[in-house]
């Protein structure tokens, strides 16, 4: 009995240092936000936020397009995300369940995309996208995010899917399912918690990238929040706390999405342990 | 109304060759049972015949009309799985109304929302909830409709994929060892609700399993099946009076068939079982073999009987297991010799079933009298069954 409380005080304690260390940058990053700049630098930092500050997170609106950096990184972590799944779901399904001739090379071809850092591919991608027109365009950073995540998530959802019982889509075959109707009506809702952290990863990637939105995006009006973010940083000075603002309503959209989705990742990761 | 007829149907695996040149004909209305031990090609046979699987060579005719080359939806046929394969993420509702919902399917249905709204829809037509609800009733399942199938029994898991397979009212029902996931009891049950179905709804049903009790019971045809190749097709009846070899023989029946080795004398009149033991060659069994010849006396456990003295068998009782209304006595035979069994174990204890509880007990000496009118002689060497009346295909 006491062993046991105290092993249960022990994992608490573990639990709440890991949270302390996931949740603490959030946290600094709200307390500078909302500190005024020479109060930055003095000699005892300042723990607690100052919510006489808050205008400031009024004031970044005014200074910089931040609304449209938002909205313009909303648009390409959804875009990833929905164009990801809708490409990598049929590929995915073809590499469980299909035989064909090349299956072991396609599959290894998906893997070592991976082994290329982003940056090594800028240069030719720009090339391309100058000849494609799609310089410049939320659409083309999609498309370029999505080549990325693409491959990803084929190997994640073929890993779902290899764990779909054959069964149930014999049994929809003789029920008189098509094929596109057994992945669509019978497999996708049956790997739905896959999909879910599919959804995370490439939302988090749309949202997060850096290299392809400051090189294949020159116009300050399709500026993401990445790059708008960084653009902060001046030769002279940094505004910290206005960094710092944007900073929190950069992180926020994310943590919600994350929210919302989490559950369903979670029954994914436990999905199997139990029979059903 | 529906027969199925296969012809010369083969399957093979890369170069292993599972399903060797089947033919069977099964006239309308018929339960088919296909038997055999696990890797005998059973069900490897029946997903040939719903279309889960191509065939190597041959033709399958459902209702005289070759299917062979048709999708498994086209064959009008239901197919029930070992694991039910019912859609985890459908309420038992939709489970049971999904093939009804199929017939009516677009290509528009794909669209989420929209498709949702419009299989909603057809789910709710009289028509379709009628059914749904009629059928649910059938197998006592009205009250789980609104449910997942994960919060189900597999009895009730069980039903819920037979009412799929109803609600379609196919020509044919295939079944893959539907009850094999089940404990014993509920397997009793659910043995008599298929057999009921059956007479119920009529249709031709196939059903695969390595279970002689669930053949022998539920079918009105047997084929027994070893290595892809049918070993004897015909009535329970005939497979356990008559069965066609020794293999057949030796599966069927709970203990199986008592085989002993045996000689034809000289005036084919009587057959030398041991040094001194004979028998006289019944008069269905004259003229099968030639005299001098070695052959197999086949005996079923209750054609024999056993007794402390008198005539017959001379033995030893080896064991003696109460059943409660019969009792299994195992009878080592002192001068007579047993055919070894499949696994070479020579000389195997003779099984005698008795009615009720007996008082024999371990090493008494007694004597194994026998019904000679049930007896069936096979050939040693081929292990054929010598009458002639046995059908093999």
């Amino acid at each position: 009995m006491h062993a046991a409380m105290s092993r249960q005080a022990l994992r608490m304690l573990a639990v709440l240092v890991l949270l302390g260390a996931a949740a603490f940058p959030i946290y600094w990053m709200l307390v500078t936000s909302l500190t005024p700049t020479e109060a930055l630098f003095a000699d005892r930092p300042q723990l607690l936020p100052s919510l006489g500050q808050l205008p400031v997170y009024a004031s970044v609106f005014a200074i910089k397009p931040v609304a449209s950096w938002l909205f313009n990184s909303a648009c390409v972590a959804i875009g990833t995300t929905v164009l990801s799944i809708a490409l990598a779901v049929f590929p995915a399904y073809a590499l469980s369940r299909f035989r064909f001739g090349g299956k072991g090379a396609i599959g290894f071809g998906l893997f070592a995309t991976q082994m290329l850092p982003e940056a090594m591919l800028v240069v030719p991608l720009y090339a391309i996208f100058a000849q494609m027109q799609l310089l410049n365009t939320l659409s083309g950073l999609i498309l370029a995010n999505t080549a990325f995540t693409v491959p990803v998530i084929t190997w994640i959802l073929k890993g779902a899917i290899d764990g779909v019982p054959i069964e149930v889509e014999e049994a929809a075959r003789v029920d008189g399912c098509s094929r596109i109707g057994i992945v669509l009506g019978v497999v996708v809702p049956l790997i739905a918690p896959t999909l879910a952290a599919a959804a995370v990863i490439s939302f988090f990637h749309g949202w997060n990238e850096y290299v392809f939105a400051q090189t294949l995006i020159t116009e300050e009006r399709l500026h993401t929040a990445s790059v708008g973010l960084a653009g902060f940083i001046g030769e002279l000075s940094t505004p910290l706390d206005a960094v710092m603002a944007v900073g929190v309503m950069y992180t926020l959209p994310a943590v919600i999405f994350y929210l919302i989705v989490q559950r369903h990742v979670v029954s994914g990761m436990t999905a199997g342990s139990v029979k059903g | 109304m529906a027969s199925i007829k296969l012809q010369d149907i083969t399957k093979n695996f890369a170069d292993k060759h599972v399903v060797k040149g089947v033919s069977i004909d099964v006239p309308d209305g018929e339960f088919l049972v296909l038997l055999g031990p696990s890797g005998c090609g059973k069900s490897t046979l029946l997903r040939m015949l719903a279309g889960l699987e191509s065939i190597s060579g041959g033709e399958i005719h459902i209702n005289e009309r070759r299917v062979d080359e048709l999708p498994p939806t086209e064959r009008d046929i239901a197919f029930v799985f070992q694991s039910y394969a019912l859609y985890p993420h459908m309420t038992v509702r939709r489970n049971i109304a999904f093939p009804l919902i199929m017939r009516q399917h677009r290509w528009w249905f794909h669209i989420p929302l929209l498709g949702g709204m419009a299989k909603r829809r057809i789910e709710r037509s009289p028509a379709v909830s009628q059914l749904v609800e009629r059928t649910a009733r059938t197998l006592a399942l009205t009250d789980w409709l609104d449910k997942f199938p994960r919060t189900l029994s597999g009895g009730q898991r069980q039903r819920v994929a037979l009412g799929r397979a109803m609600v379609r009212e196919p020509q044919v029902f295939l079944m893959d060892e539907p009850l094999s996931n089940l404990d014993a009891k509920l397997r009793t049950t659910m043995r008599a609700e298929i057999s009921k179905l059956h007479q119920r709804v009529g249709g031709t049903f196939v059903y695969v399993t390595h279970d002689q009790v669930e053949a022998m019971t539920m079918g009105t045809r047997i084929a027994l099946l070893k290595d892809g190749v049918v070993q004897q097709f015909g009535s329970p009846r005939e497979i356990y009076e008559a069965p066609a070899n020794l293999y057949v023989a030796r599966f069927i029946g709970t203990p199986p068939m008592n085989l002993l080795q045996a000689t034809v004398n000289a005036d084919g009149s009587a057959l030398a079982l041991g040094a001194e033991a004979t028998m006289p060659l019944p008069a269905h069994l004259r003229g099968l073999a030639a005299p001098g010849a070695a052959v197999v006396l086949g005996l079923r456990p209750n054609a024999l009987t056993v007794a402390r003295g008198g005539q017959g068998l001379a033995g030893r009782i080896a064991l003696v297991e109460h059943v409660g209304a019969e009792s299994l006595v195992a009878v080592a035979l002192t001068d007579a010799r047993t055919l070894h069994d499949e696994e070479g174990a020579a000389n195997a204890d003779l099984m005698v079933t008795v009615p009720g509880y007996t008082d024999l007990a371990n090493g008494d000496p007694v004597a194994v009298g026998f019904d000679a009118t049930q007896a069936v002689l096979f050939d040693a060497a081929t292990g054929r069954n010598l009458a002639a009346a046995p059908r093999t295909h």
